[in-house]
């Protein structure tokens, strides 16, 4: 198993030495018959959807993870992605190119108010702030006759290219499934340029990340901005897809509790861990759909248990497999070296 | 016609109060924003319902019990699930982070441990306060004046027990400095019990309150929770004349506010009055600044 793991990680080694987008064509290429081996179409359905929470958790994991600013009303966010969406399609009759765009950018509106707050108040304050403001918006949208009510919006449009419809959940993930992996390979590279390391500084230690010349006001802007961008994203994809209809029932507590589980069962902070979430999450979300209320507990009862025993989630553990490798090469080469110079056994040295 | 108002707006506000009083406690105490509260008064509220629907008991002595349960439950919670999590520090550290979504976890379960024993139907509390009172040309229900007298005698009781007994001494102690209350030989883990079941059981005198005007359903701990945050943080976060205050201005703002403006949007209100507060005076009323507090 070691080894099967060590030479994956060594092939993607060489693979991204090459070209650094190649693995990810090659995930590209790999993921585009999946549609294909499915039962029915129910499947496509949920794996449509699966690449939507992805890219909703990998969103969340920017602000919550990299920023550290605890969020928890991020549901509001792709809920206004997703009646902007249904709004300008049903009401105003726009194409889906136009929609997602516009989509997004009022996501990103809201981004910047649930982001202002964030200068003045952090942790528990934070949090509260957001956790009303994604009350309000539900609340809002619930009462609210002209975005439907409590009976949704119903006959969004599916997108349309060049006259071709999709309309069928295998053609709409052609259209996901790669807006999906752009959206990963996007958080990497946040992650990995100045901007993903101003917010990890801004996440550890806001004074001495301002000492360093790091404007901690504005970073944490943009980390609201980025994530409200994806959440916009997922929202637009989720309110184009069939059935094409949105309803406050799909943006509620239980929502916002299952994303937070998404990246809380992933590991904070951890990419790949928020993708293993939002597929785990989302599948046995579905399996258990038909025990509603057990479902909900067994989710609370993973988030404290998460929460307590394993803080760092999956993604940690898969860290610490990884990182522990690498310590256990270095300590051998070292002894190593030890050995030569000392020319004891290593048993007496230690201790 | 606003007299009215004021009425219904003062008696909210004072179960608001109440709630708030516990946050804040717990957060003076713990260093803790604890999210399941709003949990705490459901439970509460269903414990009220069963002692005077079930068992027939009067409407005080259930008050009584449903705090004593509630607060029992509050201290086993706080024992076995947040004890591990506060060990390590509270507030703003990473543990206090992992705190909010604990919190956030552990209300969920307790809203669907709710859902299964009890259902998620609605139901009120069946107590039979006879006609309501005439003053002027007020029509007073006496459930009102219920609110209104338990929950001021609480507050009194609770201000007495913090200011002239030794055990109020001790946990001022431990909410101003855990570590030189150690020194001085205070049973710290066993105060922090007290503060957490204290606060639980002020939720729970809450939900029994609130019973009988509102239905007592499964889902109503999450609404009060933020209304409850929003007294706390009018008032000034971990400041216990502040969290009453809050909660009045919160009870009163709402109430206004849905007769006159409209009252399907009644619950945005006190969210949005939360939001500019904590937007334009995070330090609240009487609060101080709460970064320093770790």
């Amino acid at each position: 198993m070691q080894n099967f793991i060590s030479g994956i990680a060594g092939f993607f080694t060489r693979l991204k030495s090459i070209h650094p987008l190649l693995p990810w064509g090659i995930a590209l290429v790999v993921l585009l018959p999946l549609p294909q081996f499915t039962v029915n179409n129910y499947q496509v359905y949920l794996i449509n959807f699966i690449c939507i929470m992805i890219i909703l958790a990998t969103g969340l994991n920017i602000v919550k993870g990299f920023a550290g600013q605890v969020t928890v009303g991020h549901v509001a966010l792709y809920a206004i992605g997703a009646y902007t969406s249904a709004v300008l399609s049903t009401k105003f009759g726009m194409p889906f190119y136009v929609n997602l765009p516009v989509s997004i950018l009022a996501a990103m509106i809201a981004g910047v108010l649930v982001g202002i707050p964030s200068f003045r108040l952090e942790g528990a304050y934070l949090a509260l702030a957001t956790l009303a403001f994604a009350q309000a918006v539900e609340v809002y949208i619930r009462v609210t006759n002209y975005l439907g009510a409590a009976s949704g919006i119903g006959g969004i449009k599916a997108p349309e290219f060049f006259g071709y419809s999709l309309r069928k959940y295998d053609d709409y993930f052609y259209l996901v499934m790669p807006i999906m992996l752009a959206a990963v390979y996007a958080s990497f590279a946040i992650l990995r340029s100045a901007t993903g390391r101003a917010f990890m500084a801004v996440r550890e230690d806001p004074i001495s990340a301002a000492s360093m010349g790091i404007n901690v006001r504005r970073y944490k802007l943009i980390a609201f901005v980025m994530s409200a961008f994806y959440a916009g994203l997922a929202g637009s994809l989720y309110a184009h897809m069939l059935p094409g209809y949105v309803h406050p029932n799909n943006f509620t507590v239980i929502e916002m509790v299952t994303v937070l589980l998404m990246v809380v069962l992933g590991g904070i902070g951890n990419i790949w861990g928020g993708v293993i979430g939002a597929i785990i999450v989302t599948i046995v979300a579905d399996i258990t759909r038909e025990y509603y209320f057990y479902q909900l507990l067994l989710f609370g009862a993973v988030i404290v248990g998460t929460v307590l025993f394993m803080p760092k989630g999956i993604g940690g553990i898969i860290d610490r497999y990884f990182v522990n490798r690498r310590f256990i090469a270095a300590r051998e080469e070292t002894a190593e070296v030890k050995r030569g110079i000392v020319g004891g056994s290593p048993d007496e040295s230690s201790g | 016609m606003l007299v009215d108002f004021l009425v219904v707006g003062v008696s909210i506000g004072l179960v608001y109060a109440i709630v708030a009083l516990g946050i804040s406690l717990i957060y003076s105490g713990l260093d803790i924003v604890h999210f399941a509260h709003g949990e705490f008064v459901m439970f509460g509220a269903f414990f009220g319902l069963v002692l005077v629907n079930d068992s027939g008991l009067n409407y005080p002595i259930s008050i009584f019990l449903a705090m004593i349960f509630a607060g029992l439950m509050g201290v086993v919670v706080e024992r076995v699930f947040y004890r591990r999590l506060t060990s390590k520090g509270g507030g703003y550290t990473v543990a206090g982070m992992g705190m909010i979504i604990c919190g956030f976890g552990m209300a969920i379960i307790l809203q669907n441990i709710a859902f299964l024993i009890w259902g998620a139907e609605g139901h009120a509390i069946n107590v039979d306060f006879g006609t309501p009172m005439k003053i002027g040309t007020v029509n007073l229900p006496k459930s009102y004046l219920w609110i209104l007298c338990v929950s001021v005698g609480l507050m009194a009781i609770l201000h007495l027990f913090l200011k002239n007994t030794k055990a109020g001494l001790a946990i001022r102690a431990v909410a101003a400095n855990k570590d030189i209350a150690y020194l001085m030989g205070i049973n710290v883990p066993l105060m922090i019990s007290l503060i957490f079941g204290l606060a639980c059981g002020l939720a729970a005198v809450g939900g029994v309150l609130i019973g009988p005007i509102n239905y007592v359903q499964v889902e109503m701990g999450y609404l009060i929770l933020i209304k409850g945050f929003a007294a706390a943080v009018v008032g000034g976060f971990g400041s216990l004349p502040g969290a009453i205050l809050g909660g009045l201005m919160v009870g009163i703002f709402e109430t206004l506010g849905a007769g006159y403006i409209s009252g399907s949007h009644k619950d945005i209100y006190a969210f949005l009055l939360l939001i500019a507060v904590l937007v334009i005076m995070p330090t609240g009323l009487f609060g101080q600044l709460a970064k320093s507090k770790a």
